[in-house]
């Protein structure tokens, strides 16, 4: 009976609520401050960010390549590109948040990683009416979109656009220059133990690709299969690729020098790329693609 | 019924301790806040963002540390007693591991916050009746089988632990590490513990004196006219409930429910009737304590607290050991 008597006044609430919200999306829409994040969730902000929270070293790349370096005011630890912003305030590590400081730091937006930060940590930062915009990046269209995002949402369009289309140039660059190659059966190395590699679904996967190449490991179930060297040794690879641990560290790839049965061993095929180039989904993975592209030219000419 | 003296004392130390470091804990941060300003918060007052960073942030997290240490230390005294084991501590008959399990093919099958929790606490409920159903078998379940048997399901969540953690994406390990480890960075509500543990602490205390007999075997305990078929199940039930609401809320945190029950005993003696309300307010300040310092100590990175509450309780404990009162 009450609820029926109340009924009217429900539906009047929840028009103009409807409205209002409609109306403040127009808006929003109109001055352009209105994106999808990588969780497909609307991440609206009334005017553009001016303090921002990156937690993860990706989202750091990512906002600075989209023109906002400086209304960062918070990032996490490893975030060391580019050099500015190790001078930034870091809030813990992307797996454990200092959330009194990301709080204490009053930022407008928030750059979280899906999988990477924990979502209760996120949930409540969430509840205390931060607003968050998830990043999670799985090609170079996703990296290009994720800086456009985020241009938009800190009024930075003009740097922010120019970065974006200069990254998705660069790879069609490469795209046009490697898709006639001869194909090279690639294995590219992501961790050393346990021995690990990525399927075709991975945006490594897309670059040994947009080169030429062929993920020996394409096909395989998992995102980030774990392998042994028998499995590497039967798909007896053209080229093999790795990072290391640090920048300049090839130690992985001596490993392999010990298999001469190993096409990529017997051709000197053994190639370094340092792993902040490719590791991470951000406009840097441009210059690793460049790289590896050389690299498996490099295996082309060894033909002889 | 007045409680004698010598309960009252040593209860009312540990109460005045207790609120001590709870309060201490809440003016601790990573954020300094002077007091005037805390109690600004408190009343409502002051900035906004330091009425957050108190009421949103710090006092939920102390909370819920006090609570989960309290919840541990009373369930592994009472393990203690079940199983007449000093080494028993509330994960020993594998309720940890269930919950472990559970919250782990959550995290795999993408499910987070509440649900999260729920189905570690549905891991931890089944765990125990798994436990308590295999031990009693044939014939009545002696502490001894259910000992065996607890630490068998439990090597067995160790494997399924193990494979889970082997064959999942590598960003999602960080997550399931959590549960592992023990971490109130990831706790959403004390409430739940809370709502749990004050009512059991008035449930125990009329038990007190059933369980003393009970400590010093159930043959005597028989004799003197306790039902022990019945308390032990009441025993059991009651410390499955306090661990399995820890574990939901803060993960596994060790060392808590083994070493606080020992080291009242060390201080205080074995009667129950003070002992099992110690355990709730030291084990809580332990963990007060633990979490205060892995939220500081190396600020802004944050420890999990499982490790400050066995770098404190490890050498407190053998201090007391060598003070020879065993």
């Amino acid at each position: 009976m009450t609820s029926l008597f109340f009924l009217p006044r429900h539906l009047m609430t929840l028009l103009l609520g409807l409205l209002s919200a409609i109306l403040i999306a127009e808006s929003a829409w109109a001055r352009g401050l209105c994106v999808e994040d990588d969780k497909q969730r609307e991440v609206c902000m009334a005017q553009p960010a001016q303090r921002i929270a990156a937690l993860s070293p990706g989202a750091t790349e990512l906002i600075y390549a989209a023109g906002a370096g400086e209304k960062v005011v918070a990032v996490v630890s490893f975030s060391d590109y580019p050099p500015e912003a190790k001078q930034v305030t870091s809030v813990g590590s992307h797996t454990r948040l200092d959330l009194e400081r990301v709080v204490s730091l009053k930022p407008d937006l928030v750059l979280a990683w899906g999988t990477g930060n924990p979502s209760e940590q996120i949930a409540t930062l969430e509840r205390i009416g931060l607003t968050v915009y998830y990043v999670e990046p799985h090609d170079f269209e996703d990296i290009a979109d994720n800086i456009k995002d985020m241009a938009i949402l800190s009024g930075t369009e003009g740097a922010g656009f120019k970065a974006a289309d200069d990254f998705l140039a660069g790879i069609q660059a490469l795209a046009d220059r490697y898709q006639s190659a001869a194909p090279v059966a690639t294995f590219y190395q992501v961790w050393d133990e346990p021995l690990m590699s990525m399927n075709s679904r991975h945006y490594i996967s897309k670059v040994v690709t947009l080169c030429g190449g062929v993920n020996v490991f394409a096909d395989s179930p998992r995102l980030i299969p774990r392998l042994n060297q028998e499995s590497v040794l039967i798909k007896n690879p053209e080229a093999i690729l790795a990072g290391g641990m640090g920048e300049r560290n090839a130690k992985w790839l001596e490993k392999w020098r010990a298999f001469p049965e190993l096409l990529a061993t017997q051709r000197d095929n053994l190639f370094f790329i340092p792993p902040s180039l490719i590791q991470r989904p951000t406009p840097r993975l441009l210059d690793g693609a460049r790289i590896m592209c050389e690299k498996l030219d490099v295996a082309r000419q060894q033909r002889g | 019924m007045i409680a004698p003296r010598y309960l009252i004392w040593p209860l009312l130390t540990l109460t005045i301790v207790s609120l001590v470091c709870v309060i201490a804990a809440v003016t601790q941060g990573s954020v300094a806040l002077s007091l005037e300003q805390l109690w600004q918060a408190f009343q409502g007052q002051g900035s906004l963002l330091n009425q957050t960073l108190v009421w949103e942030l710090r006092v939920p997290r102390v909370l819920a540390a006090f609570a989960t240490g309290g919840l541990l230390a009373v369930a592994g005294a009472l393990m203690q007693i079940l199983l007449r084991n000093p080494l028993a501590d509330p994960y020993v008959l594998g309720i940890s591991g269930g919950a472990s399990v559970a919250a782990l093919l959550a995290i795999l099958a993408g499910i987070t916050g509440v649900f999260l929790s729920g189905a570690a606490f549905i891991g931890a409920v089944l765990s125990t009746l798994l436990v308590f159903g295999l031990a009693q078998g044939v014939g009545r379940a002696s502490p001894m089988r259910l000992l065996l048997t607890g630490v068998v399901i439990a090597a067995g969540w160790g494997a399924c632990i193990t494979l889970m953690l082997a064959l999942a994406p590598p960003q999602k390990i960080p997550g399931m590490l959590f549960w592992l480890m023990g971490d109130l960075s990831y706790a959403h509500t004390p409430w739940l513990a809370w709502l749990v543990l004050v009512p059991i602490c008035f449930v125990l205390m009329p038990l007190g004196r059933s369980l003393n007999v009970l400590a010093r075997g159930p043959m005597q305990a028989a004799a003197l006219g306790v039902n022990v078929k019945q308390l032990e199940r009441l025993v059991f039930v009651i410390a499955s409930l306090l661990t399995a609401v820890a574990v939901t809320t803060a993960g596994s945190i060790g060392f808590v429910g083994l070493v606080v029950p020992h080291m009242l005993r060390l201080v205080l003696g074995n009667d129950q009737r003070l002992i099992l309300p110690a355990c709730a307010l030291a084990g809580g300040t332990l963990v007060t304590l633990a979490d205060t310092l892995a939220r500081t100590v190396i600020a802004p990175e944050q420890l999990p607290v499982g490790v400050i509450t066995a770098l404190l309780g490890v050498p407190t404990f053998l201090f007391l050991l060598r003070r020879g009162r065993v």
